[in-house]
């Protein structure tokens, strides 16, 4: 492969029209959140938690912009009711990069409760999601940023704790 | 002085701003003074008005002015740390301090005790910091608007509500409207 999983991310991310960055730290999106610090073509900033983020992405978004938030999955449960009330109920274009954190090989067991209801809560909140496993899942990131803007709806990300495995 | 009487002052000012306003009452009050396209009224979600405010003045040259209120604010205190740390020269967070949950049936929140939230703003690395009585909050912002430098607001005003409906706006013509009052 010629370049990083959190390189093909961003890149994948930025043609898609994101344009605005923030994250709440995990230790699996270390990597992409150390590329967004130097990247001077995007706006980006830390938050202090998802529910706050999701705050700065609405402002982001009514101004014109494509938001993305980088989060850990156990995030979700910090950010439901900002997701319904703001985001979902004036239609603003989010996009969710969340670390998925619930699968076999998970090395922290206080992750796992959280981690399998994920994919089941996305559905329940009707939020578009993808899941990546291996790198050729990252070809499916760019025609879902273009449906959160077609669709003016949050969508979601899920990167998987192996495909990140060699970059931490 | 009260909030309603304290918004009155204000609306004259924050003609040119685009203006995020805090849920509920405040933004029923506001609604009820002037409804006017450059006003986006939180119509869920407490506690995200500052962050809101953040985000569009990141993106927007226009200047922004976040309606807060005590009990909001304390619901999200780490926003006033990445405002202080962050916060472009085009945002004023106007903070409507009058000790009290007001939507909820004015409960006391903890500003009416203890907690100062001008010091947990300067504590938190914002630089400008005012805090004033509601009377004096009107001459406050239009100096901050025109110095065009970042600021926090406290204003201190007495507890109490107008019995207001809620805000009949349908959430997209809302987002629309604020859209193109950006754009303008």
């Amino acid at each position: 492969m010629s370049s990083s999983v959190s390189t093909q991310l961003l890149t994948n991310l930025k043609a898609g029209g994101c344009d605005f960055f923030v994250s709440v730290p995990c230790k699996l999106l270390a990597g992409q959140i150390q590329l967004l610090e130097k990247d001077s073509d995007i706006c980006y900033l830390p938050v202090t938690r998802e529910e706050e983020g999701f705050g700065l992405c609405a402002g982001a978004s009514l101004a014109g912009r494509l938001p993305c938030i980088l989060m850990q999955d156990s995030g979700l449960g910090n950010s439901i009711n900002a997701i319904k009330s703001l985001i979902q109920f004036f239609q603003l274009p989010v996009v969710m990069l969340m670390s998925y954190r619930g699968s076999p090989g998970e090395p922290v067991p206080a992750q796992v409760p959280m981690g399998v209801l994920v994919p089941e809560l996305l559905k329940l909140l009707q939020i578009p999601a993808i899941h990546c496993h291996q790198p050729a899942d990252l070809a499916e990131i760019r025609p879902l940023v273009d449906h959160a803007r077609v669709a003016e709806s949050a969508v979601a990300i899920l990167i998987d704790f192996q495909l990140m495995e060699g970059e931490i | 002085m009260n909030r309603y009487e304290l918004l009155e002052t204000l609306v004259p000012v924050l003609e040119d701003a685009l203006v995020v306003c805090n849920i509920g009452i405040p933004s029923q009050e506001l609604h009820a003074i002037s409804d006017r396209d450059n006003h986006f009224y939180m119509l869920g979600s407490m506690g995200l008005c500052s962050s809101i405010g953040l985000g569009l003045a990141l993106t927007t040259q226009k200047r922004v002015v976040a309606l807060e209120g005590d009990g909001a604010v304390l619901m999200n205190l780490g926003t006033l740390a990445t405002i202080g740390n962050r916060a472009p020269d085009n945002l004023i967070l106007l903070i409507i301090d009058n000790g009290s949950y007001g939507s909820t049936g004015d409960q006391a929140t903890y500003t009416s005790g203890e907690t100062s939230l001008a010091a947990v703003a300067r504590g938190a690395g914002s630089q400008k910091v005012i805090e004033c009585p509601g009377e004096e909050t009107a001459g406050v912002l239009a100096d901050c608007l025109t110095a065009r430098r970042a600021a926090v607001i406290v204003s201190r005003v007495a507890a109490g509500n107008r019995p207001l409906p809620v805000v009949p706006l349908h959430p997209i013509v809302l987002r629309e409207r604020f859209r193109q009052s950006i754009r303008k």
